[in-house]
């Protein structure tokens, strides 16, 4: 247990390293001269040579890119993610602010995903090849087929502009969350369906089924005590994926919606080479996908202990 | 009261795989269903379970495999909750002792799953469930098949007692006749479909009537495995 602890936190460590150090690598070597970008972001004007320089000098571009990943990395293992070199303001405060958009906003997109595809995909699979089943089928391919940026634009236009029913941009009240939320959450849903629905068809196959209902035990029961858990463990193991999707699809939207979240926030980073800001981002990101990884890894555990067992 | 099903038949893709045929079993008779691979042993004996549950009458089936029978994402205490409450039996703590102290698993630990325990334990433990709320009769479709031959054979010496004891009629499929020998009275033997001899076990063993049953008698070889 000790032992699974200390190899966790090792390859959490070499992940987040790792990310760190190739985004730095990447923003420092992007072609044009970020000093140049970031006087632009700045002060909203065509600098001259002189500020340029000045700035260069503030953001600490002059030094090598080992120092300068040194001098930013380092404070950053007592938390500090340093100052924004567009606004001089401290990361922090503003990348917190920029996550109490997006998270409340992913979670809510990952409910109504789940809340439309395991219905969905529990009907599809009671007659599998029939009516419903061909019909969740073809709703999930077609879901997963339209991007959400092209999804998000028609939801603007029926509830916004036609029926003009739900704001379209912004992030004043919460009601600006319900189109960016269902344009995340049907595209979850339409993915979630597909694996919900094969990790059903895969545990009926169990060979253990028949002897179950010899003993007269009701379709219910098994379909709830023994066909729920084994579907489960793939379902579990691809929303990991999911959430790599989850993290894209948040950018997309944000910036379609004009939402103030960690997606806006990072695409204007990465346009003023904000390295603090984009690397902020980039680290938080890396953190969140370590975290979820383990929560699945626990959880796949609790449900089948023969997963991780040194001989099962 | 006997056990009887008339009429008996399956169709499987528009061939028929098991022809007409009938069935009495005494109260407390062990019968063993012999004969080759795909001779309809097992078909017979599924068609026999659904014709005798249609009548109103308890019939537990044990299959070859304890993974055919347990899910190995739950407990065995689940296992055996839920088939209780199945067959609408309390879950009678004093009936359960006394089935695994005859089956000799009441050292298990229930909490663990079925792959906690070892293969023989989980046969057992599947014996057990089928024994729950005193059968009518028991199918037991090779049940011994997975084990090594000593667990086997300590196995089907624990359910004999217990059937004694109980009364329970048994019907005993295998392609083993030295299995069926040991532990059956009556052996009907089963050749493509059809019923084709049906008598005491040391009438088909010592005098065969038809070839099939010759030819199952003639490997004597069995006699010398334990089980």
């Amino acid at each position: 247990m000790m032992l699974t602890v200390v190899g966790f936190l090792v390859r959490a460590m070499v992940v987040l390293t790792g990310t760190a150090l190739l985004t730095f690598a990447l923003l420092w070597n992007a072609p044009g001269d970020p000093a140049q970008a970031i006087a632009i972001a700045r002060f909203n004007a065509v600098p001259t040579q002189d500020v340029i320089d000045q700035v260069r000098a503030e953001a600490g571009l002059n030094a090598s890119f080992w120092a300068a990943f040194l001098n930013w990395i380092g404070p950053l293992l007592l938390f500090d993610f340093g100052n924004s070199s567009v606004t001089g303001r401290p990361v922090g405060p503003d990348l917190w602010v920029a996550a109490t958009y997006s998270f409340p906003l992913a979670i809510t997109a990952l409910a109504i995903g789940l809340a439309i595809s395991l219905p969905l995909a529990i009907l599809a699979t009671r007659r599998p090849g029939g009516f419903m089943d061909r019909f969740a089928v073809a709703i999930a391919s077609l879901g997963t087929a339209i991007p959400a940026f092209w999804l998000g634009l028609l939801l603007i236009l029926l509830f916004a502009v036609q029926l003009a029913w739900l704001p379209a941009m912004g992030a004043r009240t919460p009601t600006h969350a319900v189109l960016p939320a269902l344009t995340l959450g049907l595209g979850i849903a339409a993915s979630l369906t597909r694996i919900i629905r094969s990790g059903i068809l895969e545990a009926w196959e169990q060979p253990f089924l028949a002897a179950f209902r010899h003993r007269g035990v009701s379709d219910r029961a098994i379909g709830r005590d023994h066909i729920g858990p084994h579907a489960a463990v793939p379902v579990v193991t691809v929303f990991g994926l999911e959430l790599a999707f989850l993290l894209e699809g948040v950018v997309v939207v944000e910036v379609i919606f004009g939402r103030p979240g960690l997606g806006s926030f990072l695409t204007s980073a990465i346009l003023a080479r904000d390295f603090p800001h984009v690397q902020a981002v980039v680290l938080l990101t890396a953190l969140v996908f370590v975290v979820v990884n383990l929560i699945i890894d626990v959880v796949y555990r609790v449900l089948d202990p023969r997963i991780g067992e040194p001989d099962a | 009261m006997t056990l009887s099903a008339i009429g008996l038949s399956a169709m499987r893709s528009g061939r028929i795989i098991l022809h007409p045929t009938s069935v009495e079993i005494e109260p407390g008779a062990r019968i063993g269903l012999v004969g080759a691979s795909g001779s309809g042993k097992s078909t017979l004996g599924h068609a026999l379970i659904d014709a005798l549950k249609a009548q109103g009458l308890q019939v537990a089936h044990v299959p070859q495999s304890p993974d055919e029978a347990l899910d190995p994402l739950r407990s065995l205490a689940f296992h055996w909750h839920e088939a209780a409450q199945a067959r609408g039996l309390a879950d009678g703590a004093a009936h359960q002792r006394a089935i695994f102290s005859a089956l000799k698993i009441d050292g298990g630990d229930l909490r663990k799953r079925p792959w906690g325990w070892s293969r023989g334990m989980q046969q057992r433990f599947v014996i057990a469930m089928a024994l729950m709320g005193t059968p009518d009769l028991i199918v037991l479709d090779e049940p011994t098949s997975a084990l090594d031959p000593v667990i086997a054979a300590a196995t089907m010496n624990l359910l004999d007692r217990h059937l004694e004891r109980t009364n329970t009629a048994m019907v005993l499929i295998t392609h083993d006749l030295g299995l069926a020998a040991r532990r059956v009275s009556h052996l009907m033997v089963m050749a493509a479909g059809r019923l084709v001899e049906e008598a005491e076990t040391g009438k088909i063993l010592n005098n065969p009537q038809t070839s099939e049953a010759k030819r199952l008698a003639a490997h004597r070889n069995w006699m010398e495995v334990p089980c």
